[in-house]
């Protein structure tokens, strides 16, 4: 059974302690959880879930838990993540999984601008739209966009790929539109089955890099 | 690559080897990084572009018959100013490539600096000099007391300032947390990740299973938590004795490190989690703090990631330091190092590096006014960084309210660098900033590692006779009134006494009136 834990009136420090304290055991639902900001940083493990929605910085350095959002999720979901899966159910505000280095983060809804910024190794999903600035200097990973995203999206992209299943106000510097091969179809309709995302992998097309050097280093010729 | 043009390269044909023995020696133009000697058909060794000489003179050092001399060209500055040959230079370098200057190093020549402060000593009207050969004096300054379960006790108010690994090498990394280890100081990882060794290293410990301990007392490790958060993970926080959070630099304020690709090797590529070749340019502002409530919440964070067990500090670039001080302590600083114009970088737009930020020397007064005026002053420590180059420099900085200083081009210098300001290029001939194999080998981290212990010790042993002179046996205990301000305009900036006048300038008393 599920350990519950309210949150209610305590600070970050007190909900933090009892956490690490309940994960090891059993997993654990936190109630009324909106007001504490970086809760469950740094985590190496656990099954989580915030019943509502969640504050800033939820799942910062996560490093190996899970992570559920029944709501909506604050700014800045998953910063600096490593390792686990955070998910979603409704909307993530700006700056959503920002340098992370690995793991999964789900969005079942729609995401602010700057979400996916300096990506170096993470799978991100988003179910729905995505504001201006995604995947800006994004460095290496999956970002998939089944919705629209806005304007800039993958400026100075360097390496991974962007998947996009609607239109984008417009594409950042470094960035080619390309169609998906059968790999990258492959691999969409992994990640839809999985995280139960109802989308059509075909429809997709992929953002890639121009060059891996756009700044002071160039490509030899 | 930029065409320098300070330097004039001599060589003594009749002290030359090559020129006695064609096809002998040419060592110069093997260990030239930037074609300034080359070697003709018939063996022949010839200086054939001086203009690229950036000043490094591993030449003459290498040199065996003590034949070449490389000497800045200062009569250029002097007859020619602002027409100088390294600004003609430049100007052409623009011309003929649309690509603006690069480089290394700080803020050269026009800054105030603490040489037009000077140091008043204890006579009969002040309490009585103490005695630096018979007499103790307290050095030590405590970071975190009273925020974390583990906080820092320098042995010295002296710390190696940030310096990312890709910035410099692997074998600096190495020493800066030898160096530290021996005198109880902190070495900052800067934002390249954290090297392993550092880890046992800075305990001064020579091995991982840290059985052998070979360097008494053993220093801090700060890791650095920056914009483009290279390296960065839980495990990674959790390996300091310290978080900083870096807003700012001196020789680059508004901007973010720059790696240039030709030192992201493999190995930094991996740490970094950047293409080899692809340079790393960290944003020039936290993607993911939008206001000064988002930094409480990153303060915060790191707090609870960390366990409350260590400090958070705060590095400053050289912009509003009242309004930037007050805004860290409102974060929740426990220390908050200030860097002034003068600060140093591996690599920095040229037009950034020279003409943008305060003075080092301008920035304490306000800084402490800051603290003070929060009353925090002595609680929260700040730090003092950029061109601090000996213990008068620190000692002034101590007597004008901080609590203690950083070294870094300083600490390059102590391990072997001659200032040659091309650490951008990779081809530091020292070992220090290259990521080459073979010029690291040059660099010997224990032995690094011992000059920068040697020059710690010897620039706090100035610090103490510069202290105990002035009448004190505790740096806790200087104050402005062991300075005085050489020139009007170095008063006017610190609100120093001026000599002389043996007072504040009028402006400086009439605010110090108005505050009360």
């Amino acid at each position: 059974m599920p350990r519950v834990l309210n949150a209610k009136d305590k600070d970050l420090r007190a909900v933090s302690a009892e956490i690490k304290g309940m994960i090891s055991e059993s997993k654990v639902i936190i109630e009324n959880a909106t007001h504490l900001h970086g809760l469950c940083g740094g985590l190496k493990g656990g099954d989580i879930t915030i019943e509502g929605n969640s504050g800033d910085y939820l799942g910062v350095l996560n490093d190996g838990a899970l992570i559920r959002v029944r709501g909506h999720a604050g700014k800045y979901l998953a910063d600096n993540m490593t390792r686990g899966t955070v998910l979603v159910e409704g909307d993530a505000d700006y700056g959503a999984a920002q340098y992370c280095y690995g793991g999964t983060v789900v969005i079942r809804g729609n995401a602010g601008d700057f979400t996916a910024t300096m990506n170096k190794g993470a799978t991100i999903l988003i179910g729905g739209d995505v504001g201006d600035e995604a995947a800006t200097y994004m460095l290496s990973g999956d970002v998939i966009i089944v919705g629209n995203a806005g304007s800039n999206l993958g400026n100075y992209l360097l390496r991974g790929n962007i998947y996009l299943g609607g239109e984008a106000a417009s594409l950042g510097h470094n960035c080619k539109l390309e169609d998906l091969n059968d790999e990258d179809v492959q691999k969409l309709l992994g990640y839809f089955k999985k995280y139960e995302i109802a989308a059509d992998a075909k429809r997709f097309r992929k953002i890639s890099p121009i060059s891996s050097k756009p700044f002071y280093s160039k490509e030899k010729k | 690559m930029p065409v320098v043009g300070a330097f004039c390269v001599t060589v003594f044909r009749d002290r030359c080897i090559n020129a006695r023995m064609s096809g002998k020696c040419a060592t110069c133009v093997e260990v030239c990084q930037y074609d300034v000697f080359a070697i003709d058909s018939e063996g022949q060794v010839a200086v054939q572009n001086f203009n690229a000489c950036v000043g490094c003179r591993i030449c003459a050092e290498f040199c065996p018959e003590d034949a070449i001399r490389i000497n800045p060209a200062e009569s250029e500055f002097l007859v020619r100013s602002p027409w100088t040959f390294p600004q003609v230079e430049e100007i052409h370098y623009k011309a003929q490539t649309g690509e603006y200057m690069l480089r290394g190093f700080g803020a050269m020549g026009f800054a105030p600096i603490f040489d037009h402060i000077t140091v008043v000593p204890s006579q009969i009207a002040s309490p009585a000099p103490r005695d630096k050969y018979r007499e103790e004096c307290k050095l030590e300054v405590v970071i975190g007391e009273d925020t974390c379960d583990h906080p820092i006790r320098l042995q010295y108010p002296l710390f190696f300032a940030a310096m990312s690994f890709g910035a410099v090498s692997r074998e600096a990394r190495m020493a800066l947390a030898i160096g530290a280890a021996q005198t109880g100081i902190i070495s900052n990882t800067g934002e390249g990740g954290l090297l392993k060794d550092e880890t046992w290293l800075i305990k001064g410990y020579e091995n991982e299973e840290r059985t052998l301990k070979r360097w008494e007392p053993g220093g801090y490790l700060v890791v650095q938590w920056s914009t483009g958060r290279w390296g960065v993970s839980a495990d990674y926080v959790r390996a300091g004795d310290a978080v900083e959070i870096k807003i700012g630099q001196g020789a680059k304020p508004g901007m973010g490190g720059h790696l240039l690709g030709v030192k992201v090797t493999e190995e930094i590529a991996a740490v970094r989690g950047i293409p080899v070749g692809s340079d790393a340019l960290s944003p020039c502002r936290y993607y993911d703090v939008q206001d000064l409530e988002d930094m409480k919440r990153m303060v915060a964070f790191l707090r609870d990631v960390t366990d409350y067990k260590v400090p958070i500090l705060f590095k400053l670039g050289p912009s509003r330091p009242y309004e930037d001080v007050k805004a860290c302590v409102e974060a929740g600083a426990d220390t908050i190092s200030i860097d002034g114009l003068v600060g140093g970088t591996g690599c920095s737009p040229a037009v950034v590096t020279q003409g943008v930020g305060i003075p080092t020397v301008a920035l304490i007064p306000p800084a402490v006014r800051a603290l003070k005026d929060m009353g925090v002053h002595r609680k929260v420590k700040l730090f003092v960084l950029g061109g601090i180059r000996n213990g008068l420099d620190a000692f002034k900085a101590m007597a004008m309210g901080a609590d203690g200083v950083g070294f870094g081009t300083a600490a390059e210098i102590a391990m072997g660098c001659r200032a040659c300001m091309a650490c951008h290029t990779g081809r530091c001939p020292y070992g220090i900033t290259s990521q080459d194999p073979e010029l690291r080998a040059r660099l010997d981290p224990e032995e690094a590692g011992q000059r920068l212990a040697n020059f710690i010790k010897a620039t706090a042993e100035e610090i103490k006779i510069l202290t105990m002179l002035s009448g004190h046996d505790d740096i806790k205990d200087l104050s402005e009134e062991e300075l005085r301000a050489l020139d009007l305009d170095t008063a006017a900036i610190t609100g120093l006494k001026l000599v002389g006048y043996e007072r504040r300038l009028p402006m400086w008393e009439q605010m110090e009136m108005a505050r009360g």
